[in-house]
């Protein structure tokens, strides 16, 4: 089936397999391997994108359902994009980094709706992204200094 | 000691900003030309015979081999300790998920079609799901010999209850659990300049380098492994997974061959923590004073041994706690059932005992009319206290400073308001934590430093970066020995052929072991060098010469320098010194007499939970975590361990249920097995507890796994605390919670 979308700021025309899922698409065809599969079930986020600004597990859409969409990576090198993911390396928020890519695009998808979120807006937008390695504590850290350095004003 | 300038700073991370773009690479993200993919077909029967039907699924297409037991060129079988596993079943299976046959096809699709025509024939046979009737003599055999693997004892004086003045007792049982490390295992096999290469995420290269050699009938320098990234362990990479299947299926078909785990795949076919019962019998004097201390432990190592008999140890010799108890007598066994195997598993045996002898101290501490700081602080080891293996503690023993801290911090949060519509309890728990492989065995790390021709230095060591934290720390670690920023040195640490062998990353040894190797290679290599810059400036001697950001030079005379570039230029290869570490331990007598581990980290954790009554659900709201690390390497690496410890104890403790019956794991999802989410985890308010240990690097100990132990005890102290309920038996779920508590409202 052949889809047209734009990812991480590149037009794409592409003919996926109508069993294809987005995440299927993005690691096999598109080889952006940065997307990570957990549990193929939705409950661990480690396959999060954004499409259309929002955070999205990508196990649970089919790239057929992709035609006209706009989807971000964590390979993209956007500028609000690259400041997450240097502030998340400051604070010390990676430790085995299966789940990262997952954690910085729902990041983004909280940033980008609330600007200054507080601790248990930044909780609630990251629960369902598992880490087994952090405690979350310091990706919680991350994403409030990265609201801070963007421009948000966390009270 | 002199100023240290890396060494206690929070370096950032080695390989973060890889981890950050997604260019980690791990097995699964790696793709090579022409390559096929496999599919592993597994028992679905916990105990019986079973015979294979492979005709129709041969004719599947894109199918190219299908390989059994028949399969294997050397031996059939593996194992950390014993060799119980075998590479594919051959005859009877042992447990829900044994390995029978794998298929390798063009397309994993393929693989996977041709895996569900594969017709699979069982004679069952009864099995033993516990390990208190798999021990009896007419139990079921898992193995063809007795399911009990090895019972060990620990007796230090005459325990007398009758001599105590206040007696408590009681019976635990801590669940199986997974490690649920987020990236499910994968590897490939390829064959490359007459070698086999098998890229996979270990937890211990040169070991799997090893096992391979055995079950491919062929010399270990015919083999290289490669670490990719690795998605968290835990102690769950230790065994054997796919390794040997990619390896055989690349020599065999010399084609690269993949094998992906989905997560229900990777719960069946990795360790397990041992589940165990115990009991427990503890007493005291009018004052307090610990002196007799009785315990019976069975664990439950499913269908394999692992690391059975070490985690017995480890759990036996941690039975008392950080406290000194006058008379010990504990009788500890391990036995084979047909449920998932167990191993290791993040403290070891350590995290199972902790969630009695904590929860003990407090039941004492109220038939005594104490409060559990007195027990505690009456009873803790200091510098002298011996263990119940008659291990005299020396130098960095600061559980005593972590107690402290920890009563002060809990004074803060006890004047935070409470919610009223809860029940609200707080909780503490100090533990324990040997390092390393212990009782006598050579705990061996290595290391080689180079110069190379950008004058830079280069680390090589066989150590795994698992995400705690390794290759950073090692990079600091040399670092401050050639005065040179963390960033400038250079690791290796992923590929046999280029790395001595470090050992396992697990039991909390890397930055202990690996570390002193590290140190001492770099010192040998600093020495080295001041001696090579003598004889290029012409000096009578070393003395006064400075090393700093590559080169050397006169302190008096600072012209006179030589940089590393330039001695690269004159000695080339020659510029290369290695170090090995081995720990000192002691093997156990028949009595658990001993030094079994070295050195020996401390901990306290206080905690404060909210309970609702209505439904039974329990959170941990607050917290202060006070942790001995010896000297911090990277504080912000040690506060991230403290963090995601607590988080896996609190798993441990409130959510994780593995849903085991019959030897099935009904609960092998995401979906059904609960792990805390960020919602779940309180911020905790951390404490570095610095006691620099003489042994260690720059006085550093490992804490990967001491920071998991508290936590499950903590808060089963703290909901006592809020309702009066003492559970004993874990996860105290909403489910679980309300049972009792139920009953007893009415």
């Amino acid at each position: 089936m052949l889809i047209k979308l734009t990812v991480n700021n590149k037009p794409v025309e592409w003919d996926v397999s109508p069993e294809a899922r987005l995440i299927d698409f993005l690691r096999e065809d598109l080889n952006l391997t940065g997307t990570k599969e957990g549990c193929g079930e939705g409950e661990c986020g480690a396959c999060t994108v954004l499409i259309d600004g929002k955070a999205v597990n990508s196990c649970l859409v089919m790239a057929f359902q992709m035609d006209g969409k706009v989807i971000e990576t964590i390979e993209s090198v956007e500028p609000m994009t690259e400041t997450i993911k240097e502030t998340f390396l400051e604070e010390g928020a990676p430790q085995c980094g299966f789940c990262m890519p997952g954690m910085v695009l729902s990041a983004k998808g909280l940033l980008l709706e609330n600007e200054t979120p507080n601790r248990s807006e930044v909780k609630e937008a990251i629960s369902g992204n598992l880490c087994r390695c952090t405690g979350y504590t310091t990706i919680e850290d991350a994403i409030i200094k990265s609201s801070e350095k963007l421009g948000g004003d966390n009270e | 000691m002199s100023k240290l300038n890396v060494v206690g700073t929070s370096a950032l991370r080695y390989e973060g900003k890889d981890k950050l773009d997604g260019k980690a690479m791990f097995p699964q993200d790696i793709k090579i030309d022409n390559m096929v993919y496999g599919a592993t077909l597994r028992s679905t029967i916990p105990h019986g015979y079973f015979t294979l039907d492979l005709e129709e699924a041969k004719k599947h297409e894109g199918v190219l081999y299908i390989f059994t037991a028949e399969d294997v060129l050397g031996k059939n079988e593996h194992g950390v300790l014993f060799k119980d596993h075998e590479v594919f079943m051959s005859k009877k299976v042992k447990k829900i998920g044994d390995p029978l046959a794998l298929v390798v096809a063009e397309t994993e699709k393929q693989a996977k079609e041709a895996m569900a025509k594969i017709k699979v024939s069982y004679e069952e046979l009864e099995g033993v799901f516990d390990p208190r009737i798999a021990i009896k003599d007419d139990a079921p055999k898992v193995h063809d010999k007795d399911n009990l693997i090895v019972d060990l004892h620990m007796k230090k004086g005459t325990v007398n209850f009758d001599a105590c003045a206040y007696v408590v007792e009681s019976e635990f049982e801590v669940p199986m659990v997974d490690h649920a490390f987020i990236q499910p295992e994968s590897a490939i096999g390829y064959m490359e300049d007459g070698k086999v290469v098998v890229l996979c995420s270990t937890q211990y290269p040169h070991w799997d380098r090893f096992e391979l050699a055995e079950a491919l009938g062929i010399e270990e320098d015919k083999i290289q492994v490669l670490n990719a990234a690795v998605g968290g362990a835990f102690g769950g990479r230790e065994d054997i997974t796919s390794q040997i299947h990619v390896a055989m299926a690349a020599m065999k078909l010399n084609r690269p061959v993949k094998v992906t785990y989905g997560r229900e795949e990777s719960f069946l076919a990795h360790s397990k923590r041992h589940p165990m019962y115990f009991s427990m019998k503890l007493g005291c004097n009018e004052e307090g004073k610990l002196l007799a201390m009785e315990s019976e432990i069975y664990a439950d190592s499913g269908a394999y041994a692992s690391w059975a008999p070490n985690i017995l140890r480890k759990a036996m010799v941690h039975s008392t706690g950080p406290y000194e108890v006058e008379n010990v007598s504990v009788d500890a066994y391990t036995v084979y059932t047909n449920n998932p195997f167990t191993g290791a598993m993040r403290g070891f045996g350590a995290t199972q005992v902790a969630v009695g002898y904590e929860q003990m101290l407090d039941m004492l501490a109220e038939e005594a009319g104490m409060t559990v700081y007195e027990i505690r602080e009456k009873n803790v080891l200091k510098v002298g206290s011996k263990l119940g293996t008659s291990q005299t503690m020396y130098d960095s023993i600061p559980v005593d400073r972590c107690l402290q801290t920890v009563k002060e911090g809990m004074e803060l949060i006890k004047d935070i308001p409470e919610n009223p519509s809860k029940l609200t309890g707080y909780g503490i728990a100090c533990s324990i934590y040997g390092t390393g492989y212990g009782n006598g065995f050579p705990d061996v790390s290595n290391n080689n430093v180079k110069v190379n021709e950008e004058g830079k230095f280069e680390i090589y060591s066989g150590f795994t970066e698992v995400g705690q934290g390794a290759k950073t720390v090692m990079a600091q670690i040399a670092a401050e020995v050639f005065n040179v920023d963390s960033n400038d040195i250079e690791v290796f640490c992923e590929d046999t052929d280029i790395t001595p062998d470090s050992g396992t990353a697990a039991a909390s040894r890397q930055t202990y072991n690996t570390g002193n190797a590290v140190k001492k290679s770099c010192l040998k290599m600093k020495d080295f060098l001041l001696e090579k810059a003598r004889i290029e400036l012409e000096l009578n001697n070393s003395i006064g010469l400075q090393m700093e950001n590559h080169e050397i030079y006169m302190k008096t005379l600072p012209d006179k320098r030589v940089s590393n570039v330039e001695l690269f230029k004159k000695y080339g290869s020659e510029l290369e010194t290695n170090a090995s570490f081995t720990a000192q331990t002691t093997t156990l007598d028949a009595f658990g007499q001993g030094a079994p581990y070295w050195p020996y980290g401390f901990n306290a954790l206080g905690v404060k939970v909210e309970i609702d009554p209505l439904s039974g659900r329990i959170d941990v709201v607050d917290g202060v975590f006070a942790q001995d690390v010896g000297r911090a390497i990277n504080p912000r690496f040690i506060e991230g361990q403290m963090d995601g410890g607590f988080m896996m104890g609190l798993g441990y403790a409130l959510y994780e249920d593995i849903g085991l019956k019959n030897g099935e794991m009904r609960n092998r999802k995401f979906s059904s097995y609960i792990l805390p989410t960020s919602k779940d985890m309180p911020t905790l308010r951390k404490i570095i507890i610095e006691d620099p240990e003489e042994t260690g690097p720059f006085g550093a100990k490992g804490i990967g796994e001491s920071v998991t132990i508290p936590a499950a005890p903590a808060i089963m102290n703290a909901i006592y605390d809020a309702c009066g309920i003492r559970f004993t038996k874990l996860p105290v779920t909403p489910i679980e919670f309300m049972k009792k508590f139920g009953v007893q409202d009415d």
